[in-house]
């Protein structure tokens, strides 16, 4: 591909470590965010959240460089023009109405009284608060609060957009808005970075995904080729059969499928293997043999997005 | 990458300053401010009400005092040595410290202005908050007081000055411990210590060691005679020398013009780790 045609990271992290005195939050990340949504995923404690303050320019790095849009973030507020911060925790000016927070905020990108009035009214009505605006922020919602929260980030129509947490404590339907929401504006062109715990929330907005844990980028790309790291790892597989204690003796007596635990359930048995291409090829034979009696189903959790987390964080 | 055109630092400020006034007057150290207000106020309603009704209100070795002589002393004691600084310690230090707390810190934070602008826009909204409860309760006062055997125009030209120095105190207590509260990991505790340890102590020491506290500058303000009410403010008199009123305000200029910079440049440098 023409180096031309290569799109500009949005974020660019080189050997980047934080420290919190003694405790490290970071550990050596060297990471390259394109334009588009890209999940940031990660259980608690991983160090999402300290990604998300050193690329939103709240923390410095203890050793490293990041770039945001090309450029340096730490003590370099002109970007905060083109980005956008939701932050995780549930903090407010509870006092004032969702109509005068966003207002307010916006007003600091330098936007006069009415621009800033006109610019809070598009963005509470983007995240479908509009009815609310003049309501104290005290008496929101939890979901009311997240989506004001995201009013406040998308205000000023930045570039990048980066949420964190954005969807913790909402409810299904809010979930579900949300998500279309975040889809919508990666349609739109909008490059956003949106961190979760939980990956079926992620795998419903990008196929883009970052895994952190204790401090470190265990994978990024694809979720496809995520998959194919998962290869190196485990496989669980569950085959429904008609007689599963014999299926799982020939299994035993294969060690090249590298099958490392079993365990019987009711009509299946639930094999662990290390090398799941050849394990899939012995079933498939098997079936096809006749000899075992019929296999009826044969799944595994890894062909899902929850999996792939499962193994990496391990 | 073109940027839009960032406000200007002073106009930053100002944009902090109306998001934060209304937060930081409903805060709870509002609750305190009214309590240390209030109470030279009903102290002085009630001192208002024994004259009235015929009480010996101040009456020292026979001689009743008149209304301006104690309305001086309440200046002395109950505004100058304590309501002032210890505005300036419990608001100055928690500029920052109050939206670091509340976790509300990230949205001023992530906005395109310098975060030495937010600290300014936060202290600009303290003085608001501040300056308009101080003062009208130091005029209440003024009309309670001073009409008790005095008359409310001789005295006119002493409130204003009171109001004045009474302002500039704020104003300079405010840029110190907006330091202070910048720097320290314990900022309300050192500026404590600094209000009632070190400006106490150093008054009290002939030399030069008093050039190197606040209240010394703003004493040389006060249209009123020092009292001596305490051992410490009767050793205070013994060593009292002031500035001259150049001197002071000089001196107090240039204290609130560098602890302000100095307080924005901190904010400027330093990382705000929110409790997770």
């Amino acid at each position: 591909m023409d180096a031309a045609a290569i799109p500009a990271p949005i974020v660019a992290a080189e050997h980047v470590s934080k420290w919190y005195g003694q405790v490290i939050g970071l550990n050596d990340v060297s990471v390259v965010v394109p334009p588009g949504v890209t999940g940031l995923l990660g259980p608690n404690g991983a160090g999402k959240s300290t990604f998300m303050k050193l690329i939103t320019g709240q923390l410095k790095p203890s050793k490293g460089t990041i770039t945001v849009l090309g450029e340096p973030i730490w003590r370099n507020p002109k970007i905060y023009f083109h980005v956008g911060f939701c932050p995780e925790q549930d903090a407010f000016y509870e006092r004032m109405t969702g109509l005068e927070w966003v207002r307010a905020l916006v007003r600091l990108n330098g936007l006069t009284d009415k621009e800033a009035d006109e610019a809070a009214q598009r963005a509470l009505a983007a995240v479908d608060l509009m009815e609310a605006a003049g309501k104290k922020i005290g008496a929101y919602s939890k979901g009311m609060r997240q989506r004001v929260k995201m009013a406040q980030a998308l205000v000023h129509d930045p570039k990048l957009l980066i949420l964190d947490e954005p969807l913790s404590g909402m409810d299904p339907i809010g979930r579900r808005k949300t998500i279309r929401l975040i889809r919508e504006w990666g349609r739109a062109g909008k490059s956003i970075i949106v961190s979760s715990h939980i990956l079926h929330e992620i795998e419903s907005m990008t196929s883009n995904i970052l895994l952190i844990n204790n401090g470190r980028i265990l994978a990024e790309g694809d979720v496809h080729h995520i998959r194919d790291l998962i290869d190196t790892h485990p496989h669980t597989v569950y085959v429904r059969a008609q007689d599963p204690r014999r299926i799982a003796r020939e299994f035993l007596d294969n060690p090249e499928d590298d099958v490392r635990s079993m365990r019987f359930e009711p009509g299946a048995v639930v094999v662990e293997t290390g090398k799941p291409d050849a394990f899939y090829a012995r079933v498939t034979r098997m079936a096809a043999s006749g000899e075992f009696g019929t296999i009826d189903e044969v799944t595994s959790p890894d062909d899902n997005l929850q999996a792939v987390f499962q193994y990496l964080v391990k | 990458m073109a940027d839009p055109k960032s406000p200007g630092y002073v106009s930053s400020a100002m944009r902090v300053f109306d998001l934060s006034v209304s937060e930081m007057l409903w805060s709870r150290r509002t609750i305190f401010m009214a309590l240390v207000v209030g109470a030279p106020v009903l102290i002085s309603m009630f001192l208002r009400l024994l004259d009235a009704l015929g009480a010996p209100v101040f009456r020292v070795n026979g001689m009743q005092m008149a209304g301006p002589a104690i309305f001086g002393l309440m200046i002395w004691v109950f505004y100058l040595r304590f309501t002032i600084p210890v505005l300036g310690v419990f608001y100055g230090t928690s500029l920052i410290a109050d939206e670091v707390e509340d976790k509300t810190i990230t949205y001023l934070f992530t906005r395109p202005i310098p975060k030495g602008a937010v600290l300014l826009g936060k202290y600009l909204a303290y003085m608001a908050c501040t300056v308009f409860v101080v003062l009208p309760s130091v005029v209440i006062v003024y009309l309670c007081i001073v009409p008790m055997r005095g008359s409310l125009g001789g005295s006119f030209i002493d409130l204003v000055k009171d109001l004045f120095l009474l302002a500039i105190g704020l104003a300079v207590y405010g840029a110190v411990f907006a330091v202070i509260g910048a720097r320290f990991k314990r900022p309300l505790l050192v500026g404590l210590i600094f209000i009632f340890g070190w400006e106490q102590m150093a008054l009290a020491f002939p030399g030069y060691l008093k050039k190197f506290t606040v209240a010394y500058y703003l004493q040389a303000l006060v249209p009123h005679a020092m009292p001596n009410d305490t051992v410490v403010s009767l050793i205070q008199g013994i060593f009292h020398e002031n500035p001259s009123l150049p001197e002071a305000l000089f001196w107090l200029s240039a204290i609130l013009l560098s602890f302000l910079w100095f307080a924005a440049v901190s904010v400027e440098r330093k990382e705000y780790v929110l409790e997770q």
